[in-house]
């Protein structure tokens, strides 16, 4: 029993240490990864809706939107909002712009780990640019009656996609129409 | 010289995939292209010495019964570092192998190297044979890699290498692919062995 226990104790210096370590590492490291996240965020808003500044809004259900609005006028030129869904073998993730009128600018596949060869190609500007000028009632691949030509081989991916931006996309407009045209 | 001979076989002699066969779910993985199977061979190749370098040294005192639990430890937390480090500095890198980063842990090459060879060598050693069965490990994988990367995508690196009148053979990519190009790399292998 006393043996048992010492051996027990013995681990439990050695995972004492490695989580010491670890700790110190963490706090090295967490700071850049948050900052680096950040300033990937801002560069893909910034992407999507060019020249605009950008505000960001709170949805009644806790999520987040940005506003994009002309550094001058003041004039809403749009709004840009993460919309994310499981798609084949892993949560894809895209930031999408749209204009006043809910009408796609540009989407961009954030994260994904996808099938390399099949729905990692998602990522590819022959599947993103098929977005451009899309109302949300297209916004389904044309298998399920929208105008978007599914990846060869990846018709789950890119069903993915094209749901979870049309879901997000009439989300924030009923979130827009309720504030008062806000 | 005994140190050269530890780092040096690993590269064909005891290669670790070819002749070991170790470590094979990480090499079906990432093979799918060259920058990938790069950059996690050099990861795995990192922890491996640190992972030796650490049982090696800490040999004498590792009461027999638990040291696979305490080997584990140590490799999963190099492991995290290393998965630490490259979300800061690497980040591209990072996204792209993803999930397969933290699984070096389970890679066998590792706890195999720490079981077979650190926990019975000194120091010095152990780093050599960790350097030198990592460094096995990254030339495999970039190997399989370059195979698979410019049958099924036509490029290597990135880079365009098949004219553009190729069509990709998009099994080379998927896993069936990798057991395939496994198989004949293994073979060939073999063969080249068995001359000599």
């Amino acid at each position: 029993m006393k043996y048992y226990l010492k051996l027990g104790f013995i681990l439990l210096i050695f995972c004492a240490i490695a989580s010491g370590v670890l700790a110190y590492i963490n706090t090295l490291t967490a700071p850049i990864i948050a900052e680096r996240k950040a300033r990937e965020a801002i560069e893909t808003r910034s992407a999507l809706i060019p020249g605009a500044e950008f505000h960001e809004v709170q949805a009644s259900d806790g999520s987040i939107f940005y506003e994009a609005r002309d550094p001058e006028t003041q004039e809403i030129m749009g709004y840009t909002f993460n919309a994310s869904d499981l798609g084949y073998s892993s949560t894809v993730q895209t930031m999408v712009g749209v204009d006043p009128d809910f009408k796609v600018i540009a989407i961009r596949i954030v994260d994904q780990a996808e099938t390399p060869g099949l729905g990692a190609n998602c990522t590819s500007p022959s599947f993103t640019d098929q977005y451009k000028g899309l109302a949300i009632e297209d916004l389904y691949v044309n298998k399920d009656g929208g105008v978007i030509v599914p990846i060869a081989g990846a018709t789950i991916t890119s069903r993915c996609i094209a749901n979870s931006i049309r879901k997000k996309a009439i989300e924030v407009r009923d979130e827009i129409n309720q504030g008062g045209g806000e | 010289m005994k140190f050269t001979k530890e780092l040096t076989k690993g590269f064909v002699k005891d290669n670790p995939i070819f002749v070991l066969v170790l470590g094979l779910c990480p090499t079906l993985a990432v093979t799918t292209s060259v920058i990938n199977g790069l950059g996690m061979g050099l990861a795995a190749t990192f922890v491996l010495m640190c992972s030796n370098t650490i049982v090696s040294m800490i040999k004498n005192i590792t009461p027999p019964k638990i040291r696979i639990p305490i080997y584990i430890v140590v490799i999963a937390s190099f492991v995290t570092i290393v998965d630490m480090v490259m979300a800061a500095y690497l980040p591209a890198l990072h996204k792209s192998l993803g999930l397969f980063i933290p699984l070096i842990v389970v890679n066998c090459i590792i706890l195999g190297r720490a079981e077979a060879f650190a926990s019975k060598n000194n120091v010095l050693m152990s780093i050599a044979d960790g350097i030198g069965m990592g460094l096995g490990f990254t030339l495999s994988l970039v190997v399989i890699a370059t195979v698979r990367e410019i049958l099924g995508a036509g490029t290597w690196l990135g880079m365009r290498v098949t004219p553009l009148s190729y069509d990709p053979m998009l099994i080379a990519i998927l896993a069936p692919g990798a057991f395939i190009t496994l198989g004949f790399l293994m073979a060939l292998i073999n063969m080249i062995k068995e001359k000599k």
